[in-house]
């Protein structure tokens, strides 16, 4: 069954200037002495989660909401397994789909089709399933020919068709969105917004991070409220998204 | 330490069985370079024939060489320097060119099995020369060319560790990529690549056993030229790659899955 576990999960973000970056001044300070890292001033640390504790299951409609800064995104990162937390332990368990970036490993120099097939060798899909995927998106983003020429000829709306047709192809139990992706002219927007939607029906459980009040009540049951990395509140979506509306301070 | 070593592991495991992912990224790493040229990815048989070309007939003067026995030679030794240090200078850049690392959670150690194979695939169409140079002056090979699987694959595991290991450090300080890429070039000064071994050896030079690059052009230098390759490179080949990787596994375990967040 799949699972979400957060356990006292932090994520410090650790800036690095290019002196902290460079080796000579780790040498240096090594060298004179003092290595620990609160002395060392060049590396500035941001705590983007700060002690998250969660459990999503099967059928769980989950929305993330907050601020710009408040740790939306890492904390989808850290459900897609992509952050590992420096404090805590994140247990996840079934096949995810993040689409936080639609565009992930896409090449300009490649052609339509071959742009398919390598995404679908970068999220490990086997031999068969490439071969299933391929035909999908084809049909869905209507590109015929324009797919058998490199996609750095492609209008801006027909990149993000392949690249929507693409990143939605999955069938995952665990869906993990950065605001809903629109695509495209009148006509093809309705039917990307079917294809999300059914895509997020068959899923097991989501997780969408998003600044649409209405967005939100459509897509989700719960909600849970970020300030500065941590849960101020978790709850049924209408109730808190009016108290996050009213902007009011966590009880 | 114990928990280091198990990660390290993981991770190394993890990436050798996405072979799939690695070969495809190599493939189109090779094939973007060349895309849109009329001689694609033959360029690099090309080049790698003219500086053999060049180097050959200048050297063999230079040195007083036979052009017969020097231009088979440097043609083997280019394309196993090459190989090397390509290699070696590009896995400073695996993990911290690009974005996927951010966008999908794929183990640390392909990127450096992606790195490897590109310069495999880059290789192969570099030892084309190898075959043609050998006809022309009438050089053949003979049963110890079958050394050359066991040279092939301490110069990949040991490539492979050494490449690991700089991908990881790199993406926390940019500037050893510099460092290296100037090591490098001393090493091709100090490893017997445009001259031959015996010439230092007339002249009682004999830091090269001690240079590890030397032994590894040796491996799989040796066979090509049907020789088999001393037991000492073996020897300190084998020594390198178990050391090596003794190293890299508990370091990797423990630092690979912060490489993330210093991208």
């Amino acid at each position: 069954m799949p699972a979400i576990a957060l356990k006292d999960v932090c994520v410090d973000l650790p800036i690095y200037n290019s002196r902290g970056r460079s080796l000579k001044s780790v040498l240096a300070q090594t060298v004179g002495g003092g290595v620990a890292d609160d002395r060392d001033r060049s590396v500035v640390v941001i705590r983007a989660l700060d002690h998250v504790s969660l459990h999503l299951e099967h059928g769980d409609r989950v929305a993330l909401i907050g601020a710009n800064g408040s740790g939306k995104t890492t904390l989808l990162r850290v459900m897609a397994q992509i952050y590992p937390p420096t404090h805590g332990i994140a247990d996840i368990i079934g096949r995810i789909a993040c689409l936080t970036d639609i565009n992930v490993g896409m090449d300009l120099e490649a052609t339509g089709y071959e742009n398919i097939r390598m995404r679908g060798v970068l999220l490990g899909l086997t031999q068969k399933e490439i071969a299933k995927l391929v035909p999908d998106v084809a049909e869905f983003t209507e590109l015929g020919e324009y797919l058998k020429l490199p996609i750095r000829c492609y209008s801006q709306g027909m990149m993000l068709r392949l690249a929507f047709g693409i990143s939605t192809a999955m069938r995952p139990e665990i869906i993990l969105l950065d605001e809903i992706i629109g695509v495209g002219d009148r006509s093809f927007a309705d039917k990307a917004r079917q294809r999300l939607k059914d895509l997020i029906e068959s899923a097991s459980i989501l997780v969408l991070a998003s600044h649409d009040p209405n967005i939100v009540t459509q897509n989700c049951s719960s909600a849970i409220w970020l300030s500065h990395g941590r849960v101020v509140e978790y709850g049924p979506s209408a109730e808190i998204l009016d108290r996050y509306a009213k902007g009011a301070q966590p009880p | 330490m114990l928990k280091d070593i198990r990660a390290g592991l993981a991770d190394i495991r993890r990436g050798l069985s996405s072979w799939r992912t690695w070969r495809m990224l190599a493939w189109n790493d090779v094939r973007r370079r060349y895309r849109r040229s009329g001689l694609g990815q033959f360029w690099l048989t090309l080049s790698m024939a003219a500086t053999i070309g060049g180097l050959g007939y200048v050297y063999s003067h230079l040195f007083g060489v036979d052009v017969s026995t020097y231009l088979p030679y440097i043609a083997v030794t280019f394309a196993a320097w090459s190989l090397i240090s390509t290699a070696v200078i590009e896995s400073c850049n695996a993990l911290s060119e690009g974005d996927l690392l951010r966008q999908i959670p794929l183990p640390r150690s392909l990127f450096a099995c992606r790195v490897i194979a590109r310069n495999l695939i880059i290789a192969a169409h570099n030892v084309v020369i190898i075959p043609i140079v050998f006809i022309w002056f009438h050089v053949g090979i003979n049963a110890n060319i079958l050394w050359l699987v066991l040279g092939l694959g301490l110069l990949v595991v040991n490539a492979f560790w050494i490449g690991y290991f700089l991908s990881i450090l790199c993406a926390r300080f940019r500037d050893i990529p510099q460092i290296v890429s100037s090591i490098m070039q001393v090493v091709f000064f100090v490893t017997p690549v445009i001259y031959l071994p015996e010439q230092l050896a007339q002249r009682s030079v004999s830091f090269l056993k001690w240079n590890p690059f030397a032994n590894l052009l040796e491996v799989v230098r040796d066979p090509i030229l049907g020789m088999v390759p001393s037991q000492w490179a073996i020897t300190n080949c084998v020594l390198m790659a178990i050391v090596g990787l003794a190293v890299v596994v508990p370091f990797a375990g423990h630092y690979a899955p912060r490489v993330v967040y210093w991208l």
